[in-house]
């Protein structure tokens, strides 16, 4: 017995340790993405304007969204629905802050981005005592009730009349079109996006996951899971305060109506069809349904069927995700 | 006097009517290897969970190198070096063989938010690399841990529990559902893990081919009560383990 163990160690002790293979995930097929997305970005004001510019800052809205999103549903495994609460306080926020005190939008931005976070920690420390369905049902109930807050609070939301929202500025710079805002909002969502390759990629990111898998293995790696969740929760919060603060820059009006389940539900479906746990598939869901419900606008009679069929199509041939789909596609096409 | 790492004093734990285990003693001593055995339902796994913190006993305590954890929460056992793996396999089933490692090696990656977000210091990340190396799970470094086979699993959660840097290892039955051969090794590298790193390992097994063969001492459960203790020679020839579980496995061997 002992010479096998000696066996084993020697070959352990003989062999270089293989740091190299360990960051081996930052693949060139990621880069090259990001890099695609980076210069989509950057050339994309040059060759549209006017209303595709407006869809093009609508649809880095939702990506903002998908991926707070994808790290509480994705990463951590909670199904929380109020993620359009924390839109909305972002957009209230911002816009307040903006309306009364004139303050510069980066600053908005970030307070935007931590009064949903504190909220969503508030809110998280209560929830996250509870799992699964009675999760989805707590949350749910409390982005009902802050909508209702939205729709009554006329003093300071403007209750069901809406929110004049006063142009953003900067100094003496005043965001009043949809092109002056695109590089604000395609610089926030790329800062968004870096942040969540970090975050995915550290030991949070990790720890998210690993409560996800197995909460009591978890705790076991001594992971404080509760602490956990709501990390996860608060973040996700902070990334709908900012991608409210963002809608906020291009947009001069706001109504509760479209800060409730509605919104939530929209989201977790970019996030759950792009490919639930995969960011790539939190943006690519984004911009894809995003496409999609802006173009069946179009025919406002039948957008909720055809978006429902199309739904239905997409869970049936692409149950693991839109993204998982291309990728199983490209790489057949690749090996021919 | 001997040198306890871990030391359980009147253990009782009670679920509603039934006590699964009654006043229990166990001392651990430093550097060896502790068998804990007894028939189905003699209260090993519930022991060993109180243990590992995950359920609370009804009186007793547990000192872990004189300190009393009774009150301890389960995550921070690792950081006072335990670790634990668990009878059904709990892998993070859906990430890679390396990332379930890498989040063994969770308390030793920094507390602070800077270290929470930044990259892994490359001395953890030798040292899960070197585990995989020992446990021969290296070549499937970027394999889901789901679609390892068994014996795989089961190693890898032994690696796991390995990257905390554990000063006491418990072990909930890692031989069950082994083949002979990776009874064999498995045989190997916790000797060899107590030998030449001084890790002291508690283990809960049915697996008689390996807990006499590699544990300094064994203690006997029988419907919550301990019967016997003593050396691996000692219990075999004890007559009320041999009456209460031993009996026909013995007999027949």
């Amino acid at each position: 017995m002992s010479d096998k163990a000696a066996a084993m160690l020697s070959r352990s002790e003989a062999s270089p340790p293989a740091r190299w293979t360990a960051r081996s995930n930052v693949s060139p097929a990621r880069i090259g993405l990001l890099a695609l997305t980076t210069a989509v970005l950057i050339f994309l004001p040059f060759v549209v304007t006017g209303y595709v510019l407006y869809i093009a800052n609508l649809l880095l809205v939702f990506v903002v969204l998908c991926l707070g999103l994808h790290l509480v549903i994705g990463e951590t495994g909670q199904f929380a629905l109020a993620h359009a609460a924390f839109y909305g306080i972002g957009i209230y926020t911002s816009g307040l802050a903006g309306n009364a005190f004139g303050w510069p939008f980066p600053m908005s931005m970030l307070l935007a981005g931590l009064i949903a976070g504190a909220v969503g920690v508030v809110i998280g420390a209560v929830a996250l005592c509870m799992r699964d369905i009675y999760l989805a049902l707590a949350t749910f109930a409390f982005g009902e009730a802050l909508q209702w807050v939205f729709l009554n609070w006329d003093k300071v939301t403007g209750g069901p009349n809406g929110l004049r929202i006063s142009p953003a500025r900067l100094g003496t710079l005043e965001i009043l079109s949809d092109k002056q805002a695109y590089p604000v909002v395609a610089i926030t969502t790329l800062l968004m996006l870096l942040l969540t390759i970090l975050i995915s990629r550290s030991r949070l990111g990790r720890s998210f996951r690993a409560v996800r898998e197995s909460e009591v293995a978890a705790m076991a790696m001594g992971i404080p899971v509760r602490r956990a969740k709501v990390t996860a929760f608060g973040l996700s919060a902070f990334y709908a305060g900012v991608a409210g603060s963002m809608f906020a820059t291009f947009s001069t009006y706001i109504h509760p109506d479209s800060l409730g389940f509605q919104t939530t539900i929209l989201v977790l479906t970019m996030v759950v069809v792009g490919g639930l746990g995969s960011i790539a598939g939190a943006v690519g869901g984004a911009v894809v349904f995003g496409l999609i419900s802006e173009f069946l606008r179009q025919t406002p009679s039948y957008q909720e069927i055809i978006y429902g069929l199309i739904l239905i199509v997409f869970m049936m041939y692409a149950p693991r995700g839109l993204f998982a789909f291309i990728h199983d596609k490209a790489g057949r096409v690749f090996r021919g | 006097m001997a040198d306890y790492l871990l030391q359980v004093e009147d253990l009782t734990v009670k679920f509603g009517g039934l006590t699964a285990v009654n006043r229990f003693n166990i001392a651990v001593q430093r550097g060896t290897i502790h068998a804990l055995i007894g028939p189905n339902g003699a209260g090993k796994s519930t022991t060993f969970n109180c243990i590992s913190r995950f359920y609370q006993p009804t009186t007793g305590r547990i000192l872990l190198d004189g300190v009393d954890v009774t009150n301890m929460p389960a995550s921070r056992m690792a950081g006072l070096g335990v670790a634990r793996t668990f009878q059904n396999l709990e892998l993070f089933g859906e990430l890679t063989v390396f990332e379930n490692v890498m989040i063994g090696a969770h308390v030793h990656a920094g507390k602070t938010w800077g270290d929470a977000l930044s990259a892994c210091p490359a001395s953890v990340v030798d040292h899960v690399e070197r585990l995989l190396e020992r446990t021969g799970l290296s070549a499937y470094r970027n394999a889901c841990a789901r679609n390892l086979d068994f014996g795989h699993q089961k190693l890898l959660e032994l690696a796991r529990a390995l990257a905390i840097r554990p000063r006491l290892l418990l072990l909930d039955e890692p031989a069950a559902g082994l083949r002979n051969r990776e009874i064999a090794a498995l045989d190997a590298l916790l000797t060899d893990l107590c030998n030449r790193e001084g890790i002291t390992i508690l283990l809960v097994e049915h697996v008689m081919q390996l807990v006499m063969a590699i544990s300094h001492k064994v203690t006997v459960l029988n419907f919550g009560t301990k019967i016997a203790e003593g050396t691996p020679e000692e219990v075999r020839n004890d007559s009320s383990v041999i009456e209460a579980y031993l009996g026909q496995e013995m007999i027949n061997a």
